[in-house]
Protein backbone atom coordinates (compact mmCIF):
# COMPACT_ATOMS: atom_id res chain seq x y z
CA UNK A 1 0.00 0.00 0.00
CA UNK A 2 -0.22 2.32 1.04
CA UNK A 3 1.52 5.68 1.18
CA UNK A 4 -0.92 7.48 -0.92
CA UNK A 5 -4.08 6.06 0.60
CA UNK A 6 -2.55 7.04 3.70
CA UNK A 7 -2.38 10.58 2.57
CA UNK A 8 -5.92 10.31 1.63
CA UNK A 9 -7.09 9.66 4.84
CA UNK A 10 -5.00 12.20 6.66
CA UNK A 11 -6.51 14.54 4.47
CA UNK A 12 -9.46 13.50 5.85
CA UNK A 13 -8.76 14.22 9.59
CA UNK A 14 -6.93 17.38 8.71
CA UNK A 15 -10.49 18.46 7.11
CA UNK A 16 -12.22 17.14 10.59
CA UNK A 17 -10.29 18.71 12.59
CA UNK A 18 -10.10 22.53 11.09
CA UNK A 19 -14.19 21.98 11.53
CA UNK A 20 -13.85 20.78 14.57
CA UNK A 21 -11.16 23.39 16.15
CA UNK A 22 -12.97 26.20 14.50
CA UNK A 23 -16.37 25.07 16.35
CA UNK A 24 -14.60 23.59 19.24
CA UNK A 25 -12.07 26.19 20.26
CA UNK A 26 -12.38 29.42 18.95
CA UNK A 27 -16.15 30.33 20.54
CA UNK A 28 -14.49 28.67 23.84
CA UNK A 29 -11.68 30.82 23.82
CA UNK A 30 -13.93 34.62 23.55
CA UNK A 31 -16.07 32.83 26.27
CA UNK A 32 -13.14 32.64 28.46
CA UNK A 33 -11.80 35.81 27.78
CA UNK A 34 -15.13 37.16 28.76
CA UNK A 35 -15.43 35.29 32.13
CA UNK A 36 -11.82 37.67 33.26
CA UNK A 37 -13.38 40.81 31.99
CA UNK A 38 -15.67 43.13 34.46
CA UNK A 39 -19.33 43.82 33.55
CA UNK A 40 -19.65 47.61 34.46
CA UNK A 41 -23.17 47.66 33.51
CA UNK A 42 -25.87 45.47 33.14
CA UNK A 43 -24.98 43.80 29.56
CA UNK A 44 -22.25 46.23 29.11
CA UNK A 45 -18.72 44.60 29.67
CA UNK A 46 -15.14 46.41 30.53
CA UNK A 47 -11.50 45.52 29.14
CA UNK A 48 -9.40 45.04 32.28
CA UNK A 49 -8.30 41.17 32.39
CA UNK A 50 -8.75 40.15 36.15
CA UNK A 51 -9.93 37.10 37.96
CA UNK A 52 -12.06 39.27 40.09
CA UNK A 53 -15.70 37.32 38.43
CA UNK A 54 -13.72 33.85 39.59
CA UNK A 55 -12.70 35.26 42.98
CA UNK A 56 -16.09 37.02 43.77
CA UNK A 57 -17.54 33.55 42.69
CA UNK A 58 -15.51 31.22 45.12
CA UNK A 59 -15.87 33.80 48.33
CA UNK A 60 -19.72 33.25 48.25
CA UNK A 61 -20.90 30.92 50.02
CA UNK A 62 -24.13 31.23 48.22
CA UNK A 63 -22.61 29.97 44.86
CA UNK A 64 -20.46 26.71 46.51
CA UNK A 65 -24.14 25.60 48.31
CA UNK A 66 -25.54 25.85 44.53
CA UNK A 67 -22.65 24.00 43.40
CA UNK A 68 -23.42 21.35 46.14
CA UNK A 69 -26.29 20.61 45.39
CA UNK A 70 -25.96 20.65 41.83
CA UNK A 71 -23.26 17.92 42.24
CA UNK A 72 -25.33 16.04 44.82
CA UNK A 73 -28.49 15.90 42.92
CA UNK A 74 -27.04 14.83 40.04
CA UNK A 75 -24.40 11.89 42.16
CA UNK A 76 -27.94 10.86 44.06
CA UNK A 77 -30.17 10.73 40.08
CA UNK A 78 -26.97 8.55 38.91
CA UNK A 79 -27.48 6.19 41.50
CA UNK A 80 -30.64 5.26 41.62
CA UNK A 81 -30.69 5.52 37.44
CA UNK A 82 -27.70 2.86 38.06
CA UNK A 83 -30.50 1.08 39.92
CA UNK A 84 -33.08 1.06 37.31
CA UNK A 85 -31.12 0.61 34.72
CA UNK A 86 -28.35 -2.50 35.65
CA UNK A 87 -31.20 -4.97 35.85
CA UNK A 88 -33.02 -3.55 32.99
CA UNK A 89 -30.40 -3.89 31.10
CA UNK A 90 -29.49 -7.60 32.23
CA UNK A 91 -32.37 -9.13 31.18
CA UNK A 92 -32.78 -7.52 27.98
CA UNK A 93 -29.20 -9.04 27.33
CA UNK A 94 -29.97 -12.35 28.83
CA UNK A 95 -33.87 -12.96 27.17
CA UNK A 96 -33.37 -14.17 24.47
CA UNK A 97 -37.47 -14.24 23.14
CA UNK A 98 -37.93 -11.57 19.83
CA UNK A 99 -39.82 -9.59 22.59
CA UNK A 100 -36.43 -8.15 23.11
CA UNK A 101 -36.32 -6.39 19.20
CA UNK A 102 -39.32 -4.81 20.52
CA UNK A 103 -38.51 -3.43 24.35
CA UNK A 104 -35.82 -1.69 22.38
CA UNK A 105 -37.62 -0.08 19.86
CA UNK A 106 -39.80 1.18 23.23
CA UNK A 107 -36.62 2.12 24.36
CA UNK A 108 -35.26 4.12 21.39
CA UNK A 109 -38.40 5.60 21.09
CA UNK A 110 -38.93 6.77 24.58
CA UNK A 111 -34.65 8.08 23.77
CA UNK A 112 -36.05 9.99 20.82
CA UNK A 113 -38.57 12.20 22.34
CA UNK A 114 -37.52 15.58 23.60
CA UNK A 115 -36.55 16.00 26.88
CA UNK A 116 -39.55 18.62 26.96
CA UNK A 117 -42.19 16.30 26.53
CA UNK A 118 -41.20 13.47 28.82
CA UNK A 119 -40.98 16.77 31.55
CA UNK A 120 -44.48 17.59 30.64
CA UNK A 121 -45.96 13.88 30.94
CA UNK A 122 -44.16 13.62 34.04
CA UNK A 123 -45.08 16.35 35.81
CA UNK A 124 -48.95 15.43 34.97
CA UNK A 125 -48.38 12.16 36.10
CA UNK A 126 -46.22 13.80 39.62
CA UNK A 127 -48.74 17.11 39.75
CA UNK A 128 -50.90 17.78 42.98
CA UNK A 129 -53.83 16.62 41.07
CA UNK A 130 -52.14 13.94 39.22
CA UNK A 131 -52.42 9.75 39.64
CA UNK A 132 -49.35 8.95 42.03
CA UNK A 133 -50.16 11.13 44.47
CA UNK A 134 -54.12 10.65 44.61
CA UNK A 135 -53.44 6.90 44.85
CA UNK A 136 -50.61 7.41 47.67
CA UNK A 137 -53.21 9.49 49.35
CA UNK A 138 -55.81 6.93 48.71
CA UNK A 139 -54.06 3.80 50.06
CA UNK A 140 -53.23 6.05 52.82
CA UNK A 141 -56.84 7.46 53.65
CA UNK A 142 -55.21 11.10 52.78
CA UNK A 143 -52.49 10.53 55.84
CA UNK A 144 -49.88 10.57 52.91
CA UNK A 145 -49.25 13.99 50.77
CA UNK A 146 -46.27 13.61 49.27
CA UNK A 147 -44.99 16.83 46.59
CA UNK A 148 -43.65 14.91 44.01
CA UNK A 149 -43.16 18.18 42.07
CA UNK A 150 -41.15 22.03 42.59
CA UNK A 151 -38.92 20.54 45.14
CA UNK A 152 -35.41 18.19 44.60
CA UNK A 153 -37.62 15.42 44.54
CA UNK A 154 -38.92 16.26 41.35
CA UNK A 155 -35.61 17.44 39.84
CA UNK A 156 -34.10 13.90 40.67
CA UNK A 157 -36.68 11.75 39.20
CA UNK A 158 -36.77 13.93 35.68
CA UNK A 159 -32.56 13.21 35.73
CA UNK A 160 -33.33 9.97 36.30
CA UNK A 161 -35.75 9.68 33.11
CA UNK A 162 -33.60 11.83 31.36
CA UNK A 163 -30.49 9.49 31.67
CA UNK A 164 -32.24 5.83 31.86
CA UNK A 165 -32.29 5.21 28.16
CA UNK A 166 -28.97 6.16 27.31
CA UNK A 167 -27.67 3.82 30.32
CA UNK A 168 -29.83 0.98 29.66
CA UNK A 169 -28.71 1.22 26.30
CA UNK A 170 -24.44 1.24 27.07
CA UNK A 171 -25.53 -1.42 30.28
CA UNK A 172 -27.11 -3.86 27.56
CA UNK A 173 -24.30 -3.24 25.09
CA UNK A 174 -21.66 -4.00 27.73
CA UNK A 175 -23.37 -6.99 29.35
CA UNK A 176 -24.36 -8.61 25.90
CA UNK A 177 -20.53 -9.19 25.17
CA UNK A 178 -20.19 -10.92 28.56
CA UNK A 179 -20.45 -14.98 27.78
CA UNK A 180 -23.18 -16.05 29.60
CA UNK A 181 -21.22 -19.48 30.03
CA UNK A 182 -19.53 -17.61 32.67
CA UNK A 183 -22.47 -17.23 34.79
CA UNK A 184 -23.42 -20.73 34.02
CA UNK A 185 -19.78 -21.90 35.31
CA UNK A 186 -19.67 -20.08 38.49
CA UNK A 187 -23.17 -21.71 38.70
CA UNK A 188 -21.94 -25.40 38.65
CA UNK A 189 -19.19 -24.47 40.90
CA UNK A 190 -21.69 -23.90 43.51
CA UNK A 191 -21.68 -19.75 43.82
CA UNK A 192 -24.78 -18.28 44.89
CA UNK A 193 -26.28 -15.69 42.46
CA UNK A 194 -25.05 -12.75 44.77
CA UNK A 195 -21.40 -14.61 44.92
CA UNK A 196 -21.59 -14.85 40.67
CA UNK A 197 -22.49 -11.18 40.63
CA UNK A 198 -19.90 -9.74 42.63
CA UNK A 199 -17.01 -11.97 41.90
CA UNK A 200 -17.65 -12.71 38.12
CA UNK A 201 -19.77 -10.25 36.81
CA UNK A 202 -19.06 -7.20 38.66
CA UNK A 203 -15.44 -7.17 37.63
CA UNK A 204 -16.15 -7.44 34.10
CA UNK A 205 -18.86 -4.96 33.85
CA UNK A 206 -17.66 -2.28 36.19
CA UNK A 207 -15.68 -0.38 33.43
CA UNK A 208 -18.38 -0.08 31.10
CA UNK A 209 -20.55 0.53 34.08
CA UNK A 210 -18.31 3.46 35.48
CA UNK A 211 -18.79 4.92 31.45
CA UNK A 212 -22.31 4.91 31.94
CA UNK A 213 -22.47 6.44 35.37
CA UNK A 214 -19.89 9.28 34.43
CA UNK A 215 -22.04 9.65 31.01
CA UNK A 216 -25.03 10.03 33.03
CA UNK A 217 -23.36 12.36 35.53
CA UNK A 218 -21.95 15.06 33.04
CA UNK A 219 -25.64 14.76 31.41
CA UNK A 220 -27.31 15.65 34.70
CA UNK A 221 -24.58 18.49 35.61
CA UNK A 222 -25.80 20.04 32.26
CA UNK A 223 -29.67 19.45 32.81
CA UNK A 224 -31.32 22.29 32.52
CA UNK A 225 -34.79 21.82 30.82
CA UNK A 226 -36.38 19.18 33.32
CA UNK A 227 -34.60 21.08 36.36
CA UNK A 228 -36.31 24.28 35.73
CA UNK A 229 -39.76 22.67 35.11
CA UNK A 230 -39.91 20.43 37.74
CA UNK A 231 -37.99 22.31 40.08
CA UNK A 232 -40.57 24.87 39.27
CA UNK A 233 -38.31 27.47 40.23
CA UNK A 234 -37.70 26.37 43.74
CA UNK A 235 -34.87 24.23 42.87
CA UNK A 236 -31.68 26.52 42.45
CA UNK A 237 -28.72 24.37 40.09
CA UNK A 238 -25.83 25.66 38.41
CA UNK A 239 -27.13 25.79 35.04
CA UNK A 240 -30.17 27.74 36.12
CA UNK A 241 -28.34 30.09 37.34
CA UNK A 242 -26.29 30.55 34.74
CA UNK A 243 -29.36 31.07 32.50
CA UNK A 244 -30.66 33.42 34.69
CA UNK A 245 -27.95 35.74 35.29
CA UNK A 246 -27.48 35.90 31.35
CA UNK A 247 -31.67 36.47 30.84
CA UNK A 248 -32.64 38.25 33.90
CA UNK A 249 -28.81 40.17 35.12
CA UNK A 250 -27.79 40.23 31.54
CA UNK A 251 -24.53 39.72 33.63
CA UNK A 252 -22.68 37.74 30.91
CA UNK A 253 -19.08 37.46 32.68
CA UNK A 254 -19.57 36.74 35.63
CA UNK A 255 -21.93 34.23 33.80
CA UNK A 256 -18.75 33.41 31.56
CA UNK A 257 -16.91 32.27 34.98
CA UNK A 258 -19.70 30.36 36.64
CA UNK A 259 -19.79 28.10 33.42
CA UNK A 260 -16.27 27.46 33.08
CA UNK A 261 -16.61 26.27 36.91
CA UNK A 262 -19.01 23.84 35.96
CA UNK A 263 -17.55 22.27 33.01
CA UNK A 264 -13.90 22.39 35.16
CA UNK A 265 -15.67 20.47 37.99
CA UNK A 266 -17.45 18.08 35.59
CA UNK A 267 -14.34 17.47 33.87
CA UNK A 268 -12.21 17.29 37.45
CA UNK A 269 -15.18 14.42 39.01
CA UNK A 270 -14.78 12.84 35.19
CA UNK A 271 -10.69 12.74 36.04
CA UNK A 272 -10.83 11.20 39.82
CA UNK A 273 -13.55 8.63 38.94
CA UNK A 274 -11.28 7.76 35.89
CA UNK A 275 -8.19 7.54 37.66
CA UNK A 276 -10.11 5.90 40.02
CA UNK A 277 -10.12 3.20 37.38
CA UNK A 278 -7.94 3.56 34.37
CA UNK A 279 -9.42 0.47 32.66
CA UNK A 280 -12.39 2.50 32.58
CA UNK A 281 -10.98 4.87 30.27
CA UNK A 282 -11.40 2.37 27.07
CA UNK A 283 -15.47 2.02 28.12
CA UNK A 284 -15.97 5.99 27.95
CA UNK A 285 -15.55 5.50 23.93
CA UNK A 286 -19.13 4.11 23.77
CA UNK A 287 -20.72 7.58 24.74
CA UNK B 1 -39.38 -3.59 33.82
CA UNK B 2 -40.34 -0.63 35.89
CA UNK B 3 -37.99 0.78 33.70
CA UNK B 4 -40.36 0.90 30.61
CA UNK B 5 -43.05 1.69 32.66
CA UNK B 6 -41.28 5.16 34.37
CA UNK B 7 -40.32 5.87 30.78
CA UNK B 8 -43.36 4.98 28.65
CA UNK B 9 -46.41 5.56 31.03
CA UNK B 10 -45.59 9.73 31.17
CA UNK B 11 -45.66 9.95 27.13
CA UNK B 12 -49.14 7.70 27.42
CA UNK B 13 -50.24 10.31 29.68
CA UNK B 14 -49.50 13.24 27.70
CA UNK B 15 -51.39 11.53 24.79
CA UNK B 16 -54.39 11.03 27.27
CA UNK B 17 -54.44 14.27 28.23
CA UNK B 18 -53.94 16.16 24.81
CA UNK B 19 -57.75 14.47 23.96
CA UNK B 20 -59.41 16.27 26.93
CA UNK B 21 -62.07 19.78 25.67
CA UNK B 22 -62.00 20.46 29.56
CA UNK B 23 -58.25 21.07 29.87
CA UNK B 24 -57.67 24.63 31.44
CA UNK B 25 -54.63 26.45 32.52
CA UNK B 26 -53.45 23.60 34.28
CA UNK B 27 -52.90 19.78 33.65
CA UNK B 28 -55.03 17.07 34.58
CA UNK B 29 -55.30 13.77 34.12
CA UNK B 30 -56.88 11.38 33.19
CA UNK B 31 -59.37 13.35 31.05
CA UNK B 32 -62.82 14.30 31.77
CA UNK B 33 -64.66 15.03 28.22
CA UNK B 34 -62.89 13.84 25.31
CA UNK B 35 -62.60 16.00 22.31
CA UNK B 36 -59.90 16.57 19.26
CA UNK B 37 -60.19 20.23 20.28
CA UNK B 38 -57.04 21.30 20.99
CA UNK B 39 -55.85 19.48 17.81
CA UNK B 40 -58.12 22.14 15.69
CA UNK B 41 -56.88 24.76 17.60
CA UNK B 42 -53.45 24.45 17.56
CA UNK B 43 -51.21 27.44 17.29
CA UNK B 44 -49.62 27.69 13.87
CA UNK B 45 -46.21 28.81 15.76
CA UNK B 46 -46.07 24.91 16.58
CA UNK B 47 -45.77 23.53 12.88
CA UNK B 48 -43.28 26.44 12.66
CA UNK B 49 -40.80 25.35 15.71
CA UNK B 50 -41.70 21.17 14.25
CA UNK B 51 -40.24 22.04 10.65
CA UNK B 52 -37.51 24.10 11.96
CA UNK B 53 -36.78 21.58 14.64
CA UNK B 54 -36.56 18.98 11.75
CA UNK B 55 -34.42 20.83 10.03
CA UNK B 56 -32.11 22.00 11.73
CA UNK B 57 -31.79 18.49 13.27
CA UNK B 58 -31.24 17.13 9.59
CA UNK B 59 -29.03 19.73 8.60
CA UNK B 60 -26.92 19.38 12.27
CA UNK B 61 -27.17 15.27 11.86
CA UNK B 62 -25.53 15.37 7.86
CA UNK B 63 -22.74 17.21 8.74
CA UNK B 64 -21.68 16.05 11.87
CA UNK B 65 -21.99 12.77 10.69
CA UNK B 66 -19.28 14.17 7.39
CA UNK B 67 -16.90 15.68 9.90
CA UNK B 68 -17.11 12.81 12.73
CA UNK B 69 -16.65 9.75 9.85
CA UNK B 70 -13.61 11.97 8.26
CA UNK B 71 -12.27 12.20 11.70
CA UNK B 72 -12.67 8.27 12.91
CA UNK B 73 -12.01 7.14 9.78
CA UNK B 74 -8.81 9.37 9.60
CA UNK B 75 -7.81 9.21 13.09
CA UNK B 76 -7.49 4.96 12.82
CA UNK B 77 -6.38 4.81 9.12
CA UNK B 78 -4.14 8.37 8.63
CA UNK B 79 -0.52 7.72 9.57
CA UNK B 80 -1.34 9.57 13.19
CA UNK B 81 -2.60 5.65 14.09
CA UNK B 82 -5.34 5.67 17.07
CA UNK B 83 -3.44 8.84 18.36
CA UNK B 84 -5.40 9.10 22.10
CA UNK B 85 -4.63 12.55 22.06
CA UNK B 86 -7.15 13.02 18.84
CA UNK B 87 -9.38 10.93 20.23
CA UNK B 88 -10.10 13.20 23.39
CA UNK B 89 -10.08 16.10 21.20
CA UNK B 90 -13.12 14.91 19.43
CA UNK B 91 -14.64 14.00 22.55
CA UNK B 92 -14.04 17.44 24.40
CA UNK B 93 -18.03 18.99 23.73
CA UNK B 94 -19.28 15.68 25.86
CA UNK B 95 -17.62 17.64 28.42
CA UNK B 96 -18.95 20.67 28.52
CA UNK B 97 -22.60 20.91 29.78
CA UNK B 98 -25.37 21.80 27.26
CA UNK B 99 -26.40 25.58 28.54
CA UNK B 100 -22.53 26.23 28.65
CA UNK B 101 -22.72 25.32 25.24
CA UNK B 102 -25.31 27.98 24.39
CA UNK B 103 -23.81 30.84 26.22
CA UNK B 104 -20.26 30.13 24.46
CA UNK B 105 -21.88 30.58 21.11
CA UNK B 106 -24.88 33.07 22.44
CA UNK B 107 -21.76 35.14 23.51
CA UNK B 108 -20.11 34.07 20.29
CA UNK B 109 -22.73 35.45 18.11
CA UNK B 110 -22.59 38.68 19.42
CA UNK B 111 -19.13 38.78 18.90
CA UNK B 112 -19.42 38.59 15.10
CA UNK B 113 -22.02 40.56 14.55
CA UNK B 114 -20.19 43.22 16.70
CA UNK B 115 -17.05 42.99 14.51
CA UNK B 116 -18.46 41.86 10.49
CA UNK B 117 -22.29 42.45 11.25
CA UNK B 118 -22.93 38.25 10.66
CA UNK B 119 -26.28 37.89 12.66
CA UNK B 120 -26.03 34.59 13.58
CA UNK B 121 -28.63 35.15 16.63
CA UNK B 122 -31.90 33.21 16.09
CA UNK B 123 -30.41 32.15 12.48
CA UNK B 124 -31.01 28.54 10.67
CA UNK B 125 -26.91 28.63 10.31
CA UNK B 126 -26.63 29.89 13.68
CA UNK B 127 -28.86 26.83 15.59
CA UNK B 128 -26.80 24.49 13.16
CA UNK B 129 -23.35 25.45 14.19
CA UNK B 130 -24.10 25.40 17.47
CA UNK B 131 -25.54 21.93 17.36
CA UNK B 132 -22.68 20.71 15.16
CA UNK B 133 -20.22 21.30 18.67
CA UNK B 134 -22.35 18.25 20.28
CA UNK B 135 -23.07 16.17 17.42
CA UNK B 136 -19.63 15.73 16.36
CA UNK B 137 -18.55 13.45 19.54
CA UNK B 138 -21.75 10.91 18.97
CA UNK B 139 -21.00 10.57 15.24
CA UNK B 140 -17.15 10.26 15.68
CA UNK B 141 -17.45 8.03 18.18
CA UNK B 142 -20.24 6.12 17.02
CA UNK B 143 -18.02 5.51 13.52
CA UNK B 144 -14.93 5.33 15.67
CA UNK B 145 -16.62 2.15 17.62
CA UNK B 146 -17.45 0.26 14.22
CA UNK B 147 -13.45 0.30 12.87
CA UNK B 148 -12.22 -2.65 14.94
CA UNK B 149 -8.96 -4.84 14.42
CA UNK B 150 -10.89 -6.83 12.34
CA UNK B 151 -12.24 -4.68 9.62
CA UNK B 152 -7.99 -4.26 8.93
CA UNK B 153 -7.73 -7.95 8.77
CA UNK B 154 -10.70 -8.08 5.87
CA UNK B 155 -8.80 -5.09 4.20
CA UNK B 156 -5.77 -6.55 4.31
CA UNK B 157 -7.30 -9.92 2.79
CA UNK B 158 -8.79 -7.83 -0.10
CA UNK B 159 -5.22 -5.66 -0.38
CA UNK B 160 -3.49 -9.56 -0.65
CA UNK B 161 -6.48 -10.97 -2.97
CA UNK B 162 -5.55 -8.13 -5.06
CA UNK B 163 -8.04 -5.61 -4.87
CA UNK B 164 -7.33 -1.71 -5.18
CA UNK B 165 -7.31 0.55 -2.59
CA UNK B 166 -10.23 2.18 -3.91
CA UNK B 167 -12.25 -0.92 -4.62
CA UNK B 168 -10.75 -2.11 -1.24
CA UNK B 169 -12.56 0.91 0.67
CA UNK B 170 -15.82 0.61 -1.92
CA UNK B 171 -16.22 -3.06 -0.89
CA UNK B 172 -15.07 -3.76 2.50
CA UNK B 173 -14.61 -0.61 4.34
CA UNK B 174 -17.43 1.58 3.81
CA UNK B 175 -19.71 -1.42 4.35
CA UNK B 176 -18.41 -2.15 7.84
CA UNK B 177 -18.57 1.50 8.42
CA UNK B 178 -22.47 1.78 7.51
CA UNK B 179 -23.97 0.19 11.25
CA UNK B 180 -21.82 3.29 13.12
CA UNK B 181 -22.44 6.15 10.37
CA UNK B 182 -26.02 5.00 10.57
CA UNK B 183 -26.58 5.22 14.91
CA UNK B 184 -23.96 8.48 14.52
CA UNK B 185 -26.74 9.83 12.32
CA UNK B 186 -29.68 9.07 14.38
CA UNK B 187 -27.70 10.10 17.97
CA UNK B 188 -27.34 13.59 16.43
CA UNK B 189 -30.74 13.46 15.18
CA UNK B 190 -32.02 12.51 18.37
CA UNK B 191 -30.14 15.18 20.49
CA UNK B 192 -30.25 18.05 18.19
CA UNK B 193 -34.02 17.73 17.49
CA UNK B 194 -34.79 17.62 21.28
CA UNK B 195 -32.40 20.26 22.13
CA UNK B 196 -33.52 22.95 24.88
CA UNK B 197 -30.59 24.07 27.04
CA UNK B 198 -28.60 25.13 24.06
CA UNK B 199 -31.06 26.65 21.68
CA UNK B 200 -32.81 28.29 23.75
CA UNK B 201 -30.03 30.72 24.18
CA UNK B 202 -29.78 31.64 20.62
CA UNK B 203 -33.78 31.69 20.15
CA UNK B 204 -35.44 34.91 18.99
CA UNK B 205 -39.06 35.95 18.53
CA UNK B 206 -39.39 34.95 14.79
CA UNK B 207 -37.36 31.49 15.06
CA UNK B 208 -38.22 29.18 18.04
CA UNK B 209 -37.45 25.35 17.30
CA UNK B 210 -40.21 23.17 19.19
CA UNK B 211 -38.66 21.95 22.20
CA UNK B 212 -37.95 25.61 22.88
CA UNK B 213 -41.48 26.63 21.90
CA UNK B 214 -43.04 24.56 24.48
CA UNK B 215 -40.45 25.01 26.96
CA UNK B 216 -41.03 28.74 27.40
CA UNK B 217 -45.16 27.99 26.87
CA UNK B 218 -44.68 25.18 29.92
CA UNK B 219 -42.32 27.69 32.21
CA UNK B 220 -44.29 31.08 31.38
CA UNK B 221 -48.09 30.75 29.91
CA UNK B 222 -49.48 26.92 30.06
CA UNK B 223 -51.29 26.60 26.69
CA UNK B 224 -53.22 23.15 26.57
CA UNK B 225 -52.13 23.06 23.09
CA UNK B 226 -48.58 22.08 23.86
CA UNK B 227 -49.99 18.50 24.96
CA UNK B 228 -51.80 18.16 21.25
CA UNK B 229 -48.15 19.21 19.77
CA UNK B 230 -46.43 17.12 21.93
CA UNK B 231 -48.59 13.86 21.44
CA UNK B 232 -47.67 14.91 17.42
CA UNK B 233 -44.27 14.29 18.19
CA UNK B 234 -44.52 11.42 19.98
CA UNK B 235 -46.67 9.60 17.65
CA UNK B 236 -44.25 10.48 15.22
CA UNK B 237 -41.06 9.63 17.03
CA UNK B 238 -42.44 5.97 17.38
CA UNK B 239 -43.76 5.95 13.72
CA UNK B 240 -40.01 6.78 12.78
CA UNK B 241 -38.43 4.19 14.62
CA UNK B 242 -40.95 1.43 13.87
CA UNK B 243 -40.26 2.28 10.11
CA UNK B 244 -36.31 2.49 10.45
CA UNK B 245 -36.21 -0.37 12.18
CA UNK B 246 -38.43 -1.81 9.68
CA UNK B 247 -36.76 -0.50 6.94
CA UNK B 248 -32.76 -0.57 7.88
CA UNK B 249 -32.74 -2.92 11.14
CA UNK B 250 -32.08 -2.51 14.45
CA UNK B 251 -28.32 -3.40 14.20
CA UNK B 252 -27.66 -0.07 12.32
CA UNK B 253 -29.53 2.03 14.67
CA UNK B 254 -28.33 0.32 17.75
CA UNK B 255 -24.91 -1.66 16.92
CA UNK B 256 -24.42 -3.28 20.67
CA UNK B 257 -28.22 -5.36 19.47
CA UNK B 258 -26.87 -7.79 17.47
CA UNK B 259 -30.07 -10.23 17.31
Amino acid sequence: MIGRTRHVYDAALVGALIASALLFLVPQFFFIRQSLLPNVAPGVVGDTISLDNYREIVADPFYWSVFGRTIGLSAASVAMGLLLAFPTAYLLARMAAPIVRWLIVLLLISSFVSVVVKVLGLSLLLGTDGPVVRTLGALSFGFWNVRLLHNDVGVAIGLVQYTLPLMVMILFGVIQNVPPSLEDAAAVHGASDWRTFRRVLLPLLWPGTLAAALIAFNMNMGAFTSAVLLGGGRVLTVPIMIQRKIVLETDYPNAAALALLLTLTVVAVNLAALKARPAAIAGTRAG
Amino acid sequence: MFAFAFLLVPLAIVVGASFDDSASAYFRFPPERLSLRWYRELPVKYWHGLALSSAIALAAATASTLIGALAAVGIAKGSLRASPLLETFFRLPLQVPFVVTGVVFLQFYYLLFDVWRVPLVGSYAGFVLAHLFFCIPYAAGAVGSVITADLRHIEDAGRIAGATEWRVFQRLTLPALKPGLFSGFFYAFVVSFGDVPVSVFLSTGGTVPLPVEIFQTLQFDFDPAVLSISSIVIVLSALFIVFMQRIVGLDLILPGARR
